[in-house]
């Protein structure tokens, strides 16, 4: 058996407010745990981007990720009306810079309506430079789906499953709009992937666990022994979100 | 990466030859709020084939909602696959005379390990008076009683705690681990022998075999994954990869259910 390489799209490091079973502090833990399960890097985002402020957690997330290239970075965004981060051409070159190719919105957290009438033409742009925008599908299946209906072309991903696997919810949306995507984290419905793979392809999965809340170990044995072609099974764990990051355009 | 000859054989070949899994948390049919795609009694056999799952205790989806035919249906299923298929009868306190007749046929139901509760799905709290003729009859013949046990009213620490010191004779299984009281539910299996509990869903949360295992009470730790909600392999991932012991992996997967079910067989 060829040995399928593990890609993690939704890690986090550093400690949140409310305390966890389990946390990891730093970059290096988490590394050390991508270690212990056999992953070979993650696109992850710093818990202070969430329980603070993108102002500080995208740049604290940048400096902690520096240097290390199994981690690459993904910033949260907020409404350009209040200019706490800049939305011009700027802040996709300083994406780049910092090895960031993904991006998060926290809506709930930072309290704002994810739809047109905020993020205008930045969501625009967003899309046409074909930067995956990550949300917890936790915000609602509502906003996901008008979300969607105003930026069709969006590359997003819902991301942050819960176990009670929501196909009714989302396979609309993987019928109607190519750039949707999710993660695997807890779909972990018996024979859901293959299932829902057979009827979309595999193009919109990608490897997920939401680490440390939940752990990458359950995910890990589901997708390397789940019953796919190996391309398939290949792509979930980590080709996929590595072509997506490829195909941002930040410069 | 892990060094573990169990992980090291469930990722090469998805079982384990010298460790069969045992799942004392097993549905079956269709469900309300979610879709899933393999639920058939063929397609969840090959599920456990597939996952290196020896037996499995169920209690029918049907039986949650209507005891009366959902009990009839499990039982049915045992017989048709007596080697790997065993049942828990539903018992829904809201209809007390039905659940007296569910009690009735027991006996008779040769591959029922004992009972299911499910007292925030019914509306009805753990320590309520009608679940006392249950409880008594399991008491009695030292069944196995496998409860929904989460955070909350119904079926929380307070009402667990009720249960199980009234009833010693019967072996408490708490589905969940009384999910979100992880120290109380710890501190029980660890003060009273008849308390065990059941991983389904608790095991993805992540840090908690560990705080088990920390608190002593690894071996009795039970695996459950919903069948046929979840992948067998999902739940088994999250175990194996935690930071304990490849003989604690031993005593989840298999071992202490074994020494649960085995004098309880009857077919
Ligand atoms: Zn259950």
């Amino acid at each position: 058996m060829d040995k399928i390489a593990f890609w993690d799209c939704n890690a986090s490091f550093g400690l949140p407010t409310r305390g966890a079973l389990k946390v990891c502090a730093s970059a290096d833990e988490l590394v050390q745990e991508l270690d212990w399960h056999g992953f070979s890097g993650a696109l992850v985002y710093h818990t202070a981007q969430h329980d603070q402020s993108p102002v500080v957690g995208n740049r604290v997330l940048a400096e902690a990720i520096a240097g290390n290239p199994r981690l690459i970075g993904s910033w949260a965004i907020l409404p350009p009306q209040t200019s706490e981060l800049p939305s011009d051409a700027s802040f996709f070159r300083a994406m780049e810079a910092a090895n960031v190719r993904a991006l998060w919105a926290f809506p709930e957290e930072h309290r704002f309506l994810l739809e047109r009438l905020t993020f205008g033409s930045f969501l625009d742009e967003v899309a046409e430079r074909r930067i995956p925008l990550f949300v917890r599908r936790a915000i609602g299946w509502p906003v996901i789906y008008r979300l969607m209906e105003q930026y069709p072309n969006l590359t997003l991903v819902a991301a942050a499953h819960g176990p009670w696997g929501e196909d009714r919810l989302f396979r609309p949306l993987l019928e109607r709009y190519p750039n949707f995507k999710l993660d695997t984290s807890r779909y972990e419905q018996d024979m859901g992937v293959s299932e829902l793979v057979r009827y979309y392809g595999h193009e919109c999965l990608l490897m997920g666990s939401n680490y440390p809340a939940a752990p990458m170990g359950g995910p890990r044995l589901m997708i390397e022994r789940c019953d796919l072609t190996p391309e398939a099974r290949r792509a979930i764990a980590g080709e996929n979100l590595l072509n997506l990051l490829r195909k941002a355009e930040l410069s | 990466m892990i060094q573990s000859a169990i992980v090291d054989e469930f990722l090469t070949t998805g079982q384990c030859a010298s460790c069969r899994v045992i799942d004392l948390h097993a549905h079956y049919g269709p469900y309300q709020g979610i879709y899933m795609p393999n639920h058939t009694p063929e397609q969840m056999i090959a599920t456990l084939d597939r996952c290196g799952v020896e037996r499995m205790v169920t209690s029918g989806h049907m039986a949650l909602a209507d005891m009366v035919p959902g009990n009839q249906e499990i039982t049915e299923l045992t017989e048709r696959y007596p080697t790997r298929w065993s049942g828990y009868t539903v018992i829904n306190p809201n209809y007390p005379e039905l659940a007296a007749r569910e009690l009735a046929l027991y006996d008779k139901r040769k591959g029922m390990v004992g009972l299911k509760f499910h007292p925030s799905g019914h509306r009805y709290p753990l320590d309520g008076p009608n679940y006392a003729p249950a409880l008594e009859f399991a008491a009695e013949r030292r069944l196995m009683v496998l409860s929904h046990t989460w955070e909350g009213p119904f079926n929380s620490v307070a009402e667990v705690t009720k249960v199980a010191e009234a009833y010693p004779t019967l072996d408490l299984i708490l589905g969940h681990s009384i999910y979100g009281e992880w120290d109380g539910a710890i501190a029980l299996a660890k003060r009273l022998p008849n308390v065990y509990l059941e991983l389904t869903a608790a095991y993805a949360a992540n840090g908690i075999i560990e705080k088990m295992s920390a608190g002593g009470v690894t071996d009795k730790v039970v695996f459950g994954c919903d069948l046929p909600w979840f992948d067998p392999h999902y739940a088994i991932g999250c175990i194996i990869f935690a930071r304990i012991s490849e003989s604690e992996r031993r005593m989840i997967l298999r071992e202490t259910a074994l020494r649960l079910i085995t004098p309880r067989l009857r077919h």
